[in-house]
């Protein structure tokens, strides 16, 4: 179990994995709704790992990532997008995101991915 | 002609049989005595080892056939390869997107795309995955990154025991509008014109695609069991969803009262 920092720019999508995450056993270490807040909370909470957007206001989640990676190479974070946007996953991948998730998500498979990427590290 | 060992359906019994194969046909011996051209099946669905064949003619004929999976592979592979169908050969993803999660160990395999009545098979010397057209739940022509170029793909998403799974195919893109508008046609009763939901209904429908319970939805949405009763028959008018469970809430009566009131008392002593 995982002490997980979520990152979406929607209240209804955090909520969402919120819900996913804690049934799934798992602490929410806290949320952000941006790439900068981010950054900034990763900083301040060490999560265990980041479930994160990619399409949001102010900064991406792409660039997040990047930060992030910088704070912390090791982080393990999870990108999160919408149907249509899979094209970003080798950029995300490359920039060492250690999973992928497809809105509109299945929770079973979610709770699966993280459990994966947390046994991985 | 080669002999594979099965069971066949006759007069409401399966009896075993050895099944003549060849390129072009297949030859079910006595009692049945039946010499069936590939060509001349319309359809295959495949359940539980088992493989249903409709066989066209004056009165269409259905044939079960069932054996072990190795011996269903050959028969697939040949009916498939020669069937009354829809086939191109394409590149196919099948699982690419499980659930909302990438399927890790996916890639790109050289086959074929047979649309047959009841179904989608994706063939390969690897594999025969079947999609049923009734569990087809959307269709589109969209692009994906492939070698590092945005490429045009249709992305097919079933629902798979509860869960959803998206496979991808890639041909050449005249091909793949041909093949986009026969999907369409061949699922048009997954139309959705006419299917319009109201903001917070929309929610609604997201929070059962992604697995939460009536309890978890109104916790979330902050909204009374009278509301989210009413999203559900509007969601259930609509054909989006079916019930699975009712769930009762009920009250203590005053024997139920009294009855807590004496266990806890039992706690006490």
């Amino acid at each position: 179990m995982g002490k997980i920092l979520i990152v979406d720019d929607t209240l209804f999508m955090r909520t969402l994995l919120k819900n996913i995450l804690f049934s799934g056993g798992h602490t929410i270490a806290g949320e952000a709704a941006n790439g900068e807040e981010a950054i900034a909370r990763y900083h301040e909470l060490k999560p265990d790992l980041v479930t994160m957007d990619v399409v949001m206001p102010k900064m991406n989640g792409i660039d997040a990532l990047r930060g992030i990676k910088q704070i912390d190479p090791a982080a393990r974070v999870i990108m999160c997008t919408a149907v249509g946007q899979e094209q970003v996953v080798k950029l995300a991948i490359k920039t060492g995101a250690k999973g992928y998730i497809v809105k509109p998500f299945q929770a079973p498979k979610v709770l699966e991915e993280v459990k994966n990427v947390l046994a991985a590290s | 002609m080669k002999e594979v060992p099965a069971k066949v359906e006759h007069n409401k019994e399966w009896i075993v049989v050895k099944i003549g194969v060849d390129e072009e046909h297949m030859v079910l011996p006595a009692p049945i005595n039946r010499e069936i051209s590939y060509k001349s099946i319309i359809d295959l669905e495949e359940r539980k080892m088992a493989l249903t064949l409709t066989i066209k003619g004056e009165q269409e004929l259905m044939i079960r056939i069932a054996s072990v999976e190795k011996v269903l592979q050959i028969i697939k592979r040949l009916i498939l390869g020669s069937c009354n169908a829809y086939r191109l050969m394409a590149y196919f993803m099948s699982p690419a997107i499980r659930g909302g999660v990438m399927v890790n160990t996916a890639q790109w395999e050289k086959g074929s795309v047979v649309v047959v009545r009841s179904g989608i098979w994706f063939v390969s010397a690897a594999k025969q995955i079947c999609i049923p057209l009734s569990e087809v739940a959307a269709i589109e022509l969209t692009k994906r990154d492939v070698q590092g170029k945005p490429t045009d793909v249709i992305r097919i998403d079933s629902v798979e025991s509860g869960e959803v799974v998206s496979s991808l195919v890639l041909c050449p893109l005249s091909t793949l509008q041909v093949l986009n508008n026969f999907l369409k046609d061949a699922t048009k009763g997954i139309d959705m014109k006419g299917t319009e939901l109201d903001g917070i209904s929309q929610q609604v429908a997201m929070l059962i695609y992604s697995g939460m319970d009536s309890h978890a939805i109104e916790n979330m949405l902050n909204i009374p069991h009278k509301q989210l009763d009413e999203i559900y028959d509007k969601i259930l008018n609509l054909g989006l969803a079916e019930v699975v469970t009712i769930r009762r809430e009920v009250q203590l009566t005053t024997k139920g009262v009294r009855y807590i009131t004496d266990a806890t008392k039992t706690q006490k002593n």
